[in-house]
């Protein structure tokens, strides 16, 4: 369960993010939808704990993230937007470094890695260096280590960039799977076919602010359109005509 | 905040640095110049050395002077050869160091107790003929005070009216104290190995992260960034400690092949002066890696920490060259101050002076204390969010 309240957070003159605020439950995917620099990665990176809000209260499984970044990172897995590998290691051995961080080691940590190699369907090159790794097995040994400890709370940016048809759709199953699991689930991305073929809950982010916030449904009847994706392009405020909701 | 984890993060970047192919050769090149150019350094100036005892003197005109160049040839390692017909000549395009040239009055005045002349013809602006004139010169001085007190002895005088004044050498410096004096080098360089071991691997897990993006997946882990950075750092110093001690290993081994006793010191350097040396580098390594990091966490990439740390090998050179230069010997009280201090115990050491326990323990807890101070620092530093996300 994600809670954030009145975000704010400010680069020198510009005002980056303008008080979001939304929730995402358990057992639900939220997708977080916005227009590149509409300030989804900074919200996530805020979420994330490495990142200090100007304003506005965040709690993950009711712990205040601001406060306490580790013990709420203890309650999440997260893909940042920059993957980062390290490419003189194996898929394997990203994954035990992130597993032991993570206070795993002994048997319990070989079973958790194994798990996750398996998952994710790394096993071919599991003991391949991942230099020169397809953008797809980046993402998904990123995937791998960033839940290795089995969170509660799945945070993932822009998860599917990149990724060609099967690996979208590896990554589409793998996101049910976890919903099912009863995880929360929370997504961003610019792309409204992927939100809506996944999401419960859509959160659409223009300029640094929430502008909607509700079920797929909600989202067609507040906008009146019938196709998803013309509600967001009128939500987000991307017609050409400067909205009024933008400057809200 | 336990530092348990740090254990997770020295096994990973010890495994990245070893299979990193700049991080093993800048082990390997830092451990390897030293002994090489000891190894070199030394084999030149002994052979200097024997050049110097074995004298072949080039003379013009011993036919003048027969009682003389017998006794020369008596002396050891001399030996009397047929000089050049123009002795300047062959010493200005240096096909001699030095020709002696007697001249054709020698028996004549040497008779009638005159200064009997000879010519002695050098450059001594070369360095590598300077021990070989010297030997030259005292021979004929020992010889000209000899017939000269047999003269007087003749005349019913004592030899002793003739000195004013007798200079007494007294040598303070014990001959290992000599040795320290071209050993001197030898510091510097396990110091800079010391430096230059851990360069690459630190600066690939402070920089190197940030180029690669990968810092911000790192922190999302809950890890007191404290345990990251130690960990981090532990695993540089390891490479730095593993330069040092390379290097001196092969330094030894080198100088025991070497024959310092032809440089007319008897230098030991046995298992207490290595543990020694190893004692006062060893903190080194740790102050080192430390600074490295902390100095490449500003760098974005990995290039741009290498245009910094450029500057920085100066830093454990120039004291080097300093005490090289200049040796700062019974100066422990130096011990507090970082790099500075280990030089001058160092130099003790080298110079066959064993400075007191104290002072080890000094020098490596202050070192210690200032790379601690380091690592605090670089570890406000990579929290930063213009440090985490700023690429």
């Amino acid at each position: 369960m994600i809670a954030i309240d009145g975000l704010e957070k400010r680069f020198g003159q510009v005002l980056a993010v303008r008080g979001v605020t939304f929730q995402a439950p358990d057992g639900a995917v939220t997708g977080l939808l916005g227009a590149n620099g509409a300030g989804k990665t900074t919200t996530l990176r805020m979420l994330s704990g490495l990142m200090k809000p100007d304003a506005g209260a965040i709690t993950v499984d009711g712990i205040d993230v601001v406060a306490d970044p580790l013990t709420a990172q203890v309650r999440m897995g997260l893909l940042p937007d920059s993957r980062g590998l390290y490419p003189r290691l194996t898929p394997r051995e990203h994954v035990r470094y992130f597993g032991g961080l993570r206070g795993l080691e002994g048997p319990a940590l070989d079973e958790r890695v194994k798990t996750m190699i398996t998952k994710l369907g790394l096993g071919p090159v599991a003991d391949r260096r991942v230099e020169g790794f397809s953008q797809g097995e980046r993402t998904k040994v990123a995937l791998a280590r960033a839940l290795v400890h089995h969170p509660r709370n799945v945070i993932l940016d822009e998860p599917t960039n990149g990724l060609d048809v099967m690996s979208t759709r590896a990554m589409r199953e793998l996101i049910r799977r976890l919903r099912e699991e009863g995880c929360c689930v929370l997504f961003s991305s610019h792309i409204m076919q992927e939100v809506s073929a996944l999401c419960d809950r859509i959160v659409v982010i223009a300029h640094g602010t929430v502008v909607a916030d509700g079920t797929p449904d909600d989202l067609r009847a507040q906008t009146g359109c019938e196709n998803l994706e013309d509600a967001f392009v009128r939500l987000a405020g991307l017609e050409g005509d400067e909205p009024a909701e933008a400057s809200a | 905040m336990s530092l348990a984890r740090a254990g997770v993060v020295v096994r990973k970047e010890l495994m990245d640095g070893l299979r990193d192919k700049r991080s093993i050769w800048s082990l390997v090149f830092s451990s390897l110049v030293g002994p090489l150019l000891i190894g070199y350094m030394f084999t030149a100036i002994a052979e200097r050395q024997r050049g110097a005892e074995e004298v072949k003197l080039p003379v013009v005109g011993a036919e003048h002077a027969p009682a003389f160049m017998e006794w020369l040839g008596q002396q050891s390692g001399v030996e009397i050869v047929e000089g050049p017909v123009d002795a300047e000549k062959a010493v200005r395009e240096r096909k001699q160091d030095v020709v002696l040239i007697i001249d054709k009055d020698f028996t004549d005045k040497f008779s009638r107790s005159l200064p009997a002349p000879v010519k002695l013809v050098a450059d001594e602006t070369r360095d590598t003929a300077r021990p070989k004139v010297r030997r030259v010169r005292s021979l004929i001085s020992s010889y000209s005070n000899g017939i000269g007190a047999l003269r007087l002895i003749a005349r019913g005088v004592s030899p002793t009216v003739a000195s004013a004044i007798r200079v007494e050498d007294v040598e303070v410096s014990s001959s290992q104290q000599r040795a320290a004096r071209i050993l001197g080098f030898l510091p510097m360089f396990l110091m800079i190995a010391s430096f230059v071991g851990c360069l690459q691997i630190a600066a690939d897990s402070t920089a190197g992260e940030r180029e690669r993006g990968s810092l911000e997946p790192l922190l999302l882990n809950p890890v007191s960034r404290r345990a990251i950075v130690v960990g981090k750092w532990l695993a540089a110093a390891a490479f730095g400690a593993a330069a040092v001690l390379f290097s001196a290993a092969l330094c030894t081994a080198i100088m025991h092949r070497i024959p310092l006793h032809e440089l007319g010191a008897r230098f030991r350097f046995g298992a207490p002066e290595v543990a020694a040396l190893l004692l006062l580098i060893l903190p080194a390594a740790f102050l080192g890696s430390a600074l490295v990091m902390f100095v490449s966490m500003f760098a974005r990439s990995y290039k741009e920490a290498q245009s910094y740390l450029g500057m920085l090998v100066l830093l454990p050179m120039l004291p080097g060259m300093l005490t090289a230069l200049m040796p700062m010997n019974d100066r422990p009280w130096l011990a507090p101050i970082p790099i500075l201090g280990q030089y001058a115990l160092m130099n003790d050491v080298m110079g066959g002076k064993m400075p007191h326990a104290i002072f080890f323990a000094i020098a490596a807890a202050c070192t210690i204390a200032t790379a601690v101070g380091l690592v605090a620092l670089t570890t406000k530093l990579i929290q930063r969010e213009r440090i985490i996300f700023g690429r």
